[in-house]
């Protein structure tokens, strides 16, 4: 599968995700190389992809924006972004935002059928994770929240 | 008040999903329009216990969820009572999901995000349906 076919959709699911469920307009994303080191922002929500292919979509931000995503969620108010709702917040968006994107493709390519496994939550100041597999370009997106990023990795199944 | 049968009581809702924001979501979205949330449950298993002491007329469900998903448990509350009242609520909504729960009778699939008044007027669609 071409990385950029991969990204699209997820970057679509993006765009329409902020727009519906916080009302944020977000900007044109812009390609961040990363090589295979993915430096964390401070919260970072990993979604495992299985099927007949697999891979990793990673949803990151700072912990400020983090909170501020759940605030709006809620309606409650957070002071750590260690708070289990806010951490809970990361885990559902980032969900939604892969659970739209893996739609798409499956409806595009039938037959892959992609599920998603449950979310991984990381939070901590200069965080870096390293995958070999890690797709050598992020997309960053400026919101009024704050700069999110994503980066998606897939391939074919063994 | 929009989440009120016609002689004046409460629409009674059941919220299933594993994530407790979602379900704050769904409490947030449907109260202040008068519906009543009557019972939460965070897997399928759960859901069919609580079915049968609150008997809502609504169930929102989730579908991805530990225990039990919800389609399975979907179609055991669908067993117990064919005529009751179930939105399946995803993050995915690929044409073979879609299919399926409908074939299961299952009364409306929303994908998610959801905005708060769509899940109020999906309710009432789905309650007066």
């Amino acid at each position: 599968m071409d990385p950029n076919q991969t990204l699209a959709p997820f970057i679509r699911a993006s765009n329409s995700v902020f727009k519906q469920m916080f009302d944020l307009e977000i900007s044109k994303g812009q390609v961040q190389s990363e090589g295979d080191t993915f430096i964390s922002q401070g919260f970072t929500v990993m979604v495992g992809l299985t099927g007949k292919w697999n891979g990793w979509f990673f949803l990151d931000m700072t912990q400020a924006t983090a909170i501020k995503l759940a605030q709006i969620m809620t309606g409650e108010e957070y002071d750590t972004a260690a708070n289990e709702e806010v951490l809970l917040a990361g885990g559902e968006v980032a969900n939604i935002i892969s659970g739209n994107a893996i739609t798409d493709i499956n409806n595009l390519q039938p037959g892959l059928n992609i599920r998603l496994s449950p979310p991984s939550i990381f939070t901590g100041e200069g965080m870096s994770m390293f995958n070999v597999r890690l797709n050598a370009c992020s997309v960053l997106f400026q919101t009024e929240a704050g700069n999110i990023k994503i980066n998606v990795v897939m391939k074919e199944a063994n | 008040m929009r989440g009120l049968h016609k002689d004046g009581s409460a629409i009674r809702v059941m919220a299933v999903d594993d994530s407790p924001v979602t379900r704050k979501m769904i409490k947030k979205a449907l109260e202040p329009k008068g519906f009543e949330i009557v019972g939460e449950a965070g897997n399928g298993r759960d859901a069919i216990n609580l079915y049968n002491k609150i008997k809502p007329d609504v169930i929102t469900m989730d579908i991805t969820m530990p225990i039990m998903d919800g389609l399975e448990a979907a179609l055991a509350i669908k067993k117990l009572n064919p005529q009751q009242k179930i939105i399946m609520l995803s993050a995915m909504s690929d044409q073979d999901l879609v299919a399926k729960a409908k074939s299961w009778g299952i009364n409306y699939f929303c994908p998610k995000p959801f905005k708060p008044d769509e899940m109020a007027d999906i309710v009432i669609k789905v309650t007066n349906s």
